[in-house]
């Protein structure tokens, strides 16, 4: 087997893993649909009480920033990418640092596999709670307030979503990659996920922001990849229209996979030296 | 053509620093006063193809670094590396594939998966060929004696069984050599004895074993060759047999005295005696290991010395001599100290 054929099923088998370990843990999928589904429930009630019970001028003013008058709809898109995000902030990092806690890192560090499987592999499981927090989405929005997304956003929002996972793959590792010298990147994640909460218009429109705050937001694919899955699901935008941002969000990916990389084996080289790869 | 040495280590050396050097510290440019200290301080050692060759050596003694250098889990400070004629610092990944290692035991495992499961992973990520993925599996299964575990999740094992699947592990890419760090560290007895069996059924193969312990009967019954490590520096080399000629003693007697003084008197007459390898007061007892050429001399006079000291003889065994011994002699020392 070549070495390129080896490593790719080695990430597969190590995506798989990872899934069969979550799948023993199935309290939290549960915790899943409280978060996907009753969390953005508290931001629409809040928003509709602030808006006087959805004033029809307070609701044009919201569409004059985000260009939807569907409050619930953008909510709850928004806070699919935040439960996507946190997913994959935390995920590659937390997988590594409890494979460094449990000794298994270094198991998976003496075999010949390329170390960049286990920094990306584990990101693989990421998708299953992904799909199933954009599935509880979508039924509480149709079940809460009567918001059914058109069939016809289904194609656009599948092709963002394929652009957008290497861009959000890549966002985990550049982080995951500080657990090999560091250990504890638990704050670090905090702060950034706060960072993209504020300034990727995952709970209001970024038009919001000041204009440096939006020029910044500008470098980040999330904010892409939420403002384009709003405007198919909610405005019906078709992917031809949205190809501008879906090449920004993929040149975007090159250059933090590269920074993710370049990262990584900086960080393993330091903790070959110093002996972290087998601390905790 | 001869082949190459299984482990061929030169002029090892292994510093860490000591300390810490804060980003705050960094910023502000103060000096760094972290101080570094030789976990490994120039080991040379030669594993021949074949044999099961045992680093032995108290706690912190360096044989664990020595063992993560090898496996390329570590960057040697200085010195060089080859594994099966591999430079380890050149070829990493090629080293890699050759070699079976258990270095973190149990804790290496997924608790969570079968024992099958978690092979299975493994086997990918030695790039095992996904045909051969299941014969290879029931093989390693098979060899720890595993096989009716198979489908069982890991927590379920008892601390025995999860060391011998971490062995069933390093034995996935049929590797000419392995490692094993501490193989039977937390083990009971029969699970220790269980461990040691496989071990030396994967010599009967013709496979190189390089292991690590603190457990001198460990070394002394299944290594080939000891090396003797202390401080970061291989003492003494040689297969267990000819270390223990090194001591100079047919038997070894181990004294405690109860004493009222310091028990000079008894050490200065038992050293006419014999060699006073260990002396140690505590508690009003005297602790004192002597090496000599007979027992039944040695003895008889070891209560004439208490008896003239005015102390009394509280416990007497006389025992063969043992690599504890070697060890003692070499550093002063005890293994467990």
């Amino acid at each position: 087997m070549s070495l390129i054929a080896g490593d790719l099923r080695a990430f597969l088998a190590s995506g798989l893993k990872e899934l069969r370990i979550l799948r023993r843990y199935p309290l939290n999928f549960v915790g899943g649909i409280f978060w996907a589904a009753l969390l953005p429930a508290v931001y629409v009630l809040m928003g509709r009480a602030y808006s006087g019970g959805s004033d029809p001028r307070a609701v044009a003013a919201f569409a004059e920033r985000s260009g939807t008058t569907e409050v619930a709809g953008f909510v709850f898109v928004g806070y699919a990418m935040y439960m996507w995000l946190s997913s994959v902030l935390w995920g590659p990092g937390t997988s590594l640092r409890r494979e460094q806690i449990q000794g298994s890192l270094e198991a998976t560090f003496v075999s010949p596999v390329s170390r960049l499987v286990p920094l990306f592999g584990p990101g693989v499981s990421a998708l299953i709670p992904m799909l199933f927090s954009f599935l509880v989405t979508f039924v509480s929005l149709w079940l809460l307030f009567g918001f059914v997304p058109p069939l016809g956003s289904a194609i656009p929002v599948l092709v963002i979503v394929a652009v957008a996972l290497p861009a959000m793959y890549a966002i985990g590792t550049l982080f995951a990659a500080g657990v090999l010298r560091y250990g504890e990147i638990g704050p670090v994640v905090q702060i950034v996920r706060g960072t993209f909460v504020l300034a990727c218009g995952i709970t209001f429109p970024v038009a919001m922001l000041p204009g440096w705050a939006q020029a910044g937001a500008a470098a980040l694919p999330p904010t892409y990849i939420v403002s384009d899955i709003r405007a198919a699901v909610l405005q019906s935008v078709p992917v031809s229209a949205l190809a501008g941002d879906l090449f920004i969000t993929i040149a975007l990916t090159i250059v933090i996979s590269i920074m993710a990389i370049a990262l990584f084996r900086v960080l393993e080289a330091s903790a070959r030296r110093s002996g972290m790869l087998g601390r905790y | 053509m001869t082949a190459p040495a299984a482990v061929e280590a030169r002029a090892l050396v292994k510093e860490f620093e000591k300390g810490r050097r804060t980003l705050w510290q960094r910023a502000r440019g103060r000096p760094d006063t972290r101080t570094r200290f030789r976990a490994v301080d120039g080991i040379d050692l030669t594993v021949e193809s074949g044999e099961i060759f045992g680093l032995l050596g108290p706690n912190g003694a360096g044989k664990t670094t020595t063992m993560r250098m090898i496996s390329t889990l570590l960057e040697p400070t200085e010195g060089s590396i080859r594994v099966l004629g591999i430079d380890v610092a050149k070829e990493p990944r090629k080293v890699r594939a050759r070699l079976g290692a258990m270095l973190s035991g149990e804790r290496s495992l997924y608790w969570k998966l079968t024992a099958t499961e978690n092979l299975e992973y493994f086997a990918a990520l030695y790039h095992v060929p996904p045909k051969e993925t299941r014969a290879r599996v029931a093989r390693s299964l098979a060899a720890v004696k595993l096989t009716d575990r198979a489908d069982d999740y890991v927590e379920r094992f008892s601390t025995g069984m999860r060391q011998r699947l971490a062995l069933a592990r390093a034995l996935l890419p049929d590797p000419p050599l392995i490692i094993l760090d501490e193989p039977t560290v937390g083990l009971d007895p029969q699970s220790s004895r269980d461990l040691r069996d496989r071990v030396r059924d994967l010599r009967a193969q013709g496979r190189t074993i390089l292991l690590s312990t603190h457990y001198m009967e460990e070394a002394d019954q299944l290594c080939d060759r000891v090396a003797i490590i202390d401080h970061g520096k291989i003492v003494a080399l040689d297969s267990p047999t000819a270390l223990k000629r090194t001591i100079r003693a047919e038997e070894i007697v181990r004294l405690d005295i109860g004493v009222s003084g310091d028990g000079a008197s008894i050490v200065e007459r038992l050293s006419r005696a014999g060699t006073v390898a260990r002396s140690e007061r505590h508690n009003g007892t005297l602790s004192l290991t002597v090496h000599c050429a007979s027992a039944r001399e040695l003895v008889p006079a070891a209560f004439d010395a208490a008896h003239a000291a005015g102390a009394t003889v509280q416990h007497v065994e006389v025992v063969p001599v043992t690599l504890e011994d070697v060890f003692l002699s070499l550093t002063g020392r005890q293994l467990r100290e």
